[in-house]
């Protein structure tokens, strides 16, 4: 596949998931964050995401097989959720979460119980189109550094002009012309 | 002593600092249990230039605080799911150590802004923290210094 098709593809994805609901704009404060000094921000700050959520859900699993239900401390396990989630601009978690403290504000375990099994759903949804979004912006770039002889320092003018968003940096120095 | 000129341009920090490059270097402590909000907060508090020390850790900061405040031109603090509670670190930070502090939280309940308020906070950022309200957090500093006219301003470029 031709390095253009496979920019506009990593492009096209990154839409989808903005039309889809799946990230918000907090998702672009990340990109415009990364720069030279932090070539892989994004995806640094989306792999913690992964790692402070593992913990939570863990948590959380523990804290709903527990009877009663102690619905602050599950308030407050999911008031940590909603604040990482809405960190990278993941709005389908980030409204799950709320729908579950409102449940625990109503004292509703049914609710609860029903809300985070949606939640997993959403959460592993998004991990993984962010796993194949990332996977494929990484093949894009070293794939490209061993078909061209060499690199050049300069961003393909055309390029910036048909791409929409972000460029991860490490794209800047493989295009040749 | 620093007097305020009036001059908009003039800020109140000793001579001796070359103020043309404030609020660059500005240092922050940054203190939040979230590790994913404290990387994001780190990061937008870098691209602004200021110096950053960055902990999930409220007890460990305060200990930090307390053996060199001086090292210090501001705090900014999420005040939920500490180690220790959230509004006492205000306390203790506006009035053992002298410093501004900035209250960040998830939560906008009014009752909370309030209580924040009460406790010292100079101001109150909601999350997720935009870049704009961190460019302009180096204000507190100056409006605390502009209030404690026997206190100057320690910034200090050798420290770069």
């Amino acid at each position: 596949m031709d390095r253009n098709q496979v920019h506009r593809q990593v492009a096209l994805m990154r839409q989808s998931f903005f039309d889809q609901g799946f990230l918000d704009e907090q998702f672009i404060q990340l990109e415009e964050l990364q720069d030279e000094a932090n070539p892989n921000f994004v995806e640094e700050v989306v792999t913690l995401y992964y790692r402070d959520s593992t913990r939570l859900i863990l948590n959380i699993e523990q804290a709903l097989e527990k009877s009663p239900l102690d619905f602050n401390k599950l308030d407050c396990h999911m008031h940590q959720f909603k604040g990482s989630s809405s960190s990278i601009g993941a709005k389908k978690v980030k409204s799950e979460c709320t729908q579950f403290r409102e449940y625990c504000k109503a004292g509703n375990g049914e609710g609860c119980m029903r809300t985070f099994q949606q939640l997993k759903k959403e959460y592993a949804i998004l991990k993984k189109k962010l796993e194949t979004y990332f996977q494929m912006a990484r093949q894009a770039g070293p794939k490209e550094i061993a078909c061209r002889p060499k690199p050049k320092l300069d961003i393909c003018p055309d390029l910036e002009k048909n791409y929409v968003g972000w460029i991860p940096s490490r794209f800047r120095y493989t295009f040749s012309f | 002593m620093n007097k305020n000129d009036g001059h908009v341009d003039s800020i109140p920090v000793p001579e001796h600092v070359d103020n043309t490059q404030f609020p660059d270097g500005l240092r922050v402590l940054a203190i939040d249990d979230n590790s994913v909000c404290l990387r994001l907060l780190e990061a937008l508090l870098i691209k602004c230039r200021y110096k950053v020390a960055a902990t999930t850790n409220a007890i460990e900061a305060l200990e930090m605080l307390r053996q060199n405040k001086d090292n210090f031109d501001i705090v900014i603090t999420d005040v939920n799911n500490l180690d220790m509670d959230g509004f006492s670190l205000l306390d203790i930070i506006g009035i053992e150590m002298d410093l501004p502090v900035i209250m960040i939280s998830a939560d906008d309940k009014k009752s909370t802004v309030m209580k924040g308020i009460r406790h010292g906070a100079r101001d109150y950022l909601l999350k997720p923290v935009r870049i704009e309200e961190i460019k302009n957090i180096w204000q507190h500093v100056v409006r605390k210094s502009l209030s404690d006219p026997n206190k100057s301003v320690h910034y200090n470029r050798s420290n770069r």
